[in-house]
């Protein structure tokens, strides 16, 4: 594909001008910027601070970064304060990795950081917190249980007496390894050879996974090691590709799993009684293609019943499920983010992971496979 | 010395440079060639008028020329705030400003300038503000580039810096952001549109306190376009003391901006937009919203501190800020925070209005960085201008990307590093000539050792025969031979055996000349092979492999050849 002509380059250069002046009536706030790499991993850390890290290799020698990004002060306040110009993310510890970096999680009360990417599954651990440095220094391996295994892992941290990380590419291989000691804690006895979806410790004692074909197990710890055969979230399961994200849901605050399809379906369960799902929703969302493989569902902390899905384009949806039913029907979004298709170089930019902001209720961020990462804040319609 | 500035954070004399780091005996214009200022800013020429006319330097200064025309305009406010404000004693005088100034030599980009017949130095464009310059000093082969402050993106009305693949033995290069990842210039200027418009759709009005040049044009700019695209009626004002001198420097250093504020000059006036108008006092009183550039960008005296005065105490009203300012002025004073200001006759000045900062400076991020290392491709990287915490992490980076050193000194630190010069040496025809003429010619696959001598005389260097040299040091030569005796089982007699090796010789030896000569010995090149009976043994016949000293190394390898015996089977 030739480079763009000059023409080429003013005219998209109107376009995000014109669609920046637009927002102007869509977001409070917004914030672009451009990372070296691209990320499809964006996990809280404190400061508070996000962690990103690079998964295409492009560094030299095959390297990826994984940086820790002090939040600019503007997104930090508490309040709506007047005199906080500081837009910019800090750079506050930085580390390389050999291999791309897929997944990413942060131990809790810890500095310990996991990361998980091809060409296997085993896990690498990191240390962020030396004093007289601010590079993040690779600690040690947590290897691949079957060397044969050529997908990455998806991975779950933990705190409990111990650093724990809960991971596993295939519910075959689903375990709970204690981080420091390498000791084994729980190997889940199946012989289900499905990609894991998604993977989420519910407490210290259980966890939830979620099979790319749709079904949730829970497990416990403390009892006998599980087959994981686990329920299908939907009663029309087709061969779309899931994923899960857990949270409160909007009826008594209990835990609940958004799982999320890539042929749009959303549907939420309650984890107290996961035989039925609670409520269901069809989203108009393009198919992703081959780009399955970025599809998310997260909850939103701070706006009650809320979640965002990304993953099948360059826009992230919003969705407030406090009105669904379990009929299954198309569900509109609240908010649309538009903002991935109008920066960077290539059109065609895939929202590669998103997360909440933990307090500030309508914030979101987002990154895609251009290298953009973008923060925003939209407008309530409800207040002016 | 490369730039002179001041530190913005301190009163008293820790404000000024230590220069006793410099030298600590003998005179300043004895010790240093020249001193060269990148760009207007205070923390990079704020010290010059005490550096050349208080401490004491004679010698050349040099800077683009946007930055010799605008200097002494900042160096002149910037002394009347701090002696005429503040009632500092130890400060420069005009007079002072205007002698240093004199000291000035202007430069332009890419221009090649000579300071002696040793040092030599370029201009590079630098972004970030009008003027400002990166410069490459070279002394013979070795050079040094240093940055400035400088930003890899092109804004509204300045381009990118770029430098050529000058592979400078140390890039010097400024680190003030080199840990952030900046917001878009475009939200940031989103911003600014937001709180405008908000202040303005309640009815308030906008202060905009700004510097003659740089950024009022681009906000302008961005006003101009915004309020054409929401059709918005409010009235933008201009002072007119700003549209005079903005419009001046602009034309004189056209080629400074970018390719189109290029084109729009040309095509009309800097100043003519459709919504800006220029300002009238009486404008400051009348009701409703409006927008207003006024100078100085500090509020410290004149149009700007007037305007202020007369709207601080409404808070529907919003000042912003677009730029760093000094202690002691009322733009200081607001931004951190203070809201009731002592004026002249001791009236208090309650601000209500809202107070707002912009930062829209220009400067190079991590990226950037790197960016800028890929062009000019030095040996070694020096970060300055940074902050003083760890920066391991970016280090790493740039010596393992770059596969180069990177050195981040504190004040007073001494950094060595080692450069590779280059020393031409002139090579004598008749070498070359014999060199050339002696075997086959050396290719990259088969380097050829060639024996010359090195003189070093009176600043020149030589490389001729041995011969030659000898002559000229009237030494008589000698010849060294070495010779070798190679056992082989043979019984036959010596000419047959002779053949044998000449057959081998001649299969193994392809490029080289082998030949039998007619008295029955064997030339390799120069290397005489000759065979006899041994006296004892007539089984055994004995080579006698001869070489002279430059034929040592096909010497050593025929013997080792011929010692490892000869193949069964040649006629």
């Amino acid at each position: 594909m030739a480079a763009p002509t000059e023409r080429q380059q003013e005219e998209k250069e109107e376009e995000e001008e014109d669609w920046v002046l637009d927002s102007l009536g869509l977001y409070e706030d917004l914030h672009m910027f451009d990372l070296q790499e691209p990320t499809r991993v964006l996990e809280w850390s404190r400061g508070p601070s996000i962690c990103v890290a690079g998964y295409g290799g492009s560094g030299g020698d095959g390297r990826s970064e994984i940086l820790q990004l002090g939040l600019p002060p503007r997104l930090c306040a508490r309040d709506k304060q007047g005199l906080c110009p500081e837009r910019d993310f800090k750079v506050e510890r930085g580390g390389f990795s050999h291999r791309p970096v897929h997944g990413l999680k942060q131990v809790p009360d810890t500095s310990l950081l996991v990361t998980s990417g091809p060409p296997d599954s085993s896990l690498q651990v990191w240390q962020m917190a030396a004093e007289d440095t601010d590079v993040i220094n690779f600690v040690s391996t947590i290897p691949a249980g079957n060397a044969s295994e050529k997908s990455w892992a998806k991975i779950a941290t933990a705190f409990a007496e111990n650093p724990w990380v809960l991971h596993g590419s295939r519910v075959s291989n689903v375990q709970v390894t204690e981080i420091e000691s390498k000791r084994s804690i729980y190997r889940a006895a199946s012989n289900n050879s499905d990609e894991v979806g998604g993977l989420e410790f519910l407490d210290c004692n259980t966890f939830l996974v979620c099979s790319t074909k749709g079904r949730l197990s829970l497990a416990d710890i403390r009892q006998p090691p599980s087959p994981l055969e686990g329920a299908p979230v939907s009663l029309a399961l087709g061969g779309e590709r899931w994923c899960m994200g857990v949270g409160h849901s909007p009826d008594g605050g209990a835990l609940a799993a958004a799982c999320f399809s890539s042929g749009g379906q959303l549907t939420l369960t309650d984890l107290r009684s996961s035989s039925t799902p609670l409520k269901q929703a069809t989203c108009k969302v393009p198919v992703p293609g081959q780009n399955a493989e970025f599809l998310g569902v997260s909850w939103a902390p701070a706006l009650e019943g809320c979640l965002a899905v990304s993953g099948f384009d360059g826009t992230v949806h919003v969705y407030d499920t406090k009105s669904w039913d379990d009929s299954s029907r198309e569900a509109a979004p609240v908010f649309v983010h538009k903002g991935h298709a109008f920066s960077g170089a290539s059109s065609g930019a895939v929202v590669t992971v998103h997360t909440w902001h933990p307090w500030k209720p309508r914030t979101v961020l987002s990154a895609a496979s251009d290298g953009s990462l973008h923060v925003w804040d939209w407008m309530d319609p409800c207040s002016s | 010395m490369l730039d002179c500035g001041m530190h913005m954070g301190y009163n008293d004399d820790r404000r000024f440079p230590d220069f006793s780091y410099i030298t600590q005996n003998g005179r300043l214009t004895d010790f240093l060639d020249c001193v060269i200022i990148s760009h207007f800013h205070l923390d990079h020429c704020g010290a010059l008028p005490y550096f050349s006319e208080m401490v004491g330097y004679d010698g050349p200064i040099y800077m683009t020329h946007p930055t010799k025309a605008i200097c002494p305009i900042l160096l002149e406010d910037y002394r009347k705030i701090t002696v005429d404000k503040k009632g500092e004693t130890n400060f420069f005088t005009s007079q002072m400003i205007k002698d240093c100034m004199k000291k000035v030599v202007a430069v332009h980009l890419h221009q090649t300038v000579q300071v002696d017949d040793e040092l030599e130095i370029k201009a590079y464009y630098a972004g970030h503000v009008l003027g400002a310059a990166m410069f490459q000093i070279k002394v013979g082969s070795e050079s040094v580039a240093y940055t400035g402050d400088y930003n890899m993106t092109p804004d509204r009305h300045l381009g990118a810096a770029w430098i050529d693949k000058c592979r400078p033995d140390l890039l010097i290069s400024e680190s003030t952001y080199a840990t952030t990842i900046r917001d878009s210039k475009r939200c940031r200027e989103r911003d600014f549109l937001k709180k405008v418009h908000e202040t303005v759709e309640r009815g308030g009005k906008v202060l905009i306190p700004v510097f003659a040049l740089g950024r009022a044009q681009e906000l302008c700019i961005l006003l101009e376009t915004f309020w054409e695209r929401m059709n918005l009626k409010a009235p933008i004002y201009f002072s007119t003391g700003l549209t005079e001198k903005a419009n001046h420097y602009y034309k004189l250093f056209i080629t400074w901006t970018n390719q189109k504020i290029r084109k729009t000059f040309v095509q009309r006036n800097m100043f003519e937009f459709k919504h800006i108008k220029a300002f009238d006092r009486a404008f400051a009183d009348n009701p409703g919203p409006m927008v207003v550039f006024a100078t100085p960008g500090m509020l410290h005296a004149g149009q700007s501190l007037q305007i202020f005065r007369k709207w601080a105490g409404n808070e529907k009203n919003m000042v912003i800020m677009p730029g760093y300012c000094v202690q002691g002025t009322v733009g200081h004073k607001i931004l951190s925070g203070q809201r009731k200001l002592e004026m002249e006759g001791r009236q208090i000045l309650e601000v209500k209005m809202q107070v707002e900062y912009m930062s829209f400076s220009a400067h190079a991020d991590a990226k950037g960085i790197m960016q800028l290392i890929r062009q000019a491709e030095p040996r070694n990287v020096l970060l300055v201008h940074g902050e003083a915490k760890k920066m391991e992490f970016l280090k790493q980076k740039i010596e393992q990307e770059f596969h180069v050193n990177c050195y981040m000194p504190a004040n007073g630190e001494t950094t060595t590093f080692f450069t590779n010069p280059n020393i031409p040496v002139d090579i004598s025809l008749g070498l070359l000539k014999r060199e050339t003429a002696l075997g086959p010619l050396p290719d990259a696959k088969k380097p050829k050792l060639m024996h010359g001598t090195l003189i070093m005389k009176d600043n020149s260097f030589r490389l001729v025969s041995p011969e030659q040299a000898l002559k000229e040091l009237g030494l008589a030569e000698h010849q060294l031979r070495f010779t070798c005796r190679v056992h082989i089982q043979d019984p036959r007699k010596e000419h047959e055996t002779v053949l044998r090796v000449y057959n081998h010789l001649k299969g193994i030896l392809k490029d080289y000349s082998v030949q039998h000569l007619p008295d029955g010995s064997i030339m390799v090149e120069s290397i005489l092979i000759q065979a006899t009976a041994h006296s004892e043994d007539q089984g055994t016949k004995v080579l006698l492999v001869s070489w002279t000293y430059q034929d040592e190394e096909l010497g050593s390898y025929l013997t080792s050849l011929l010692k490892k015996g000869l193949p069964q089977s040649t006629g």
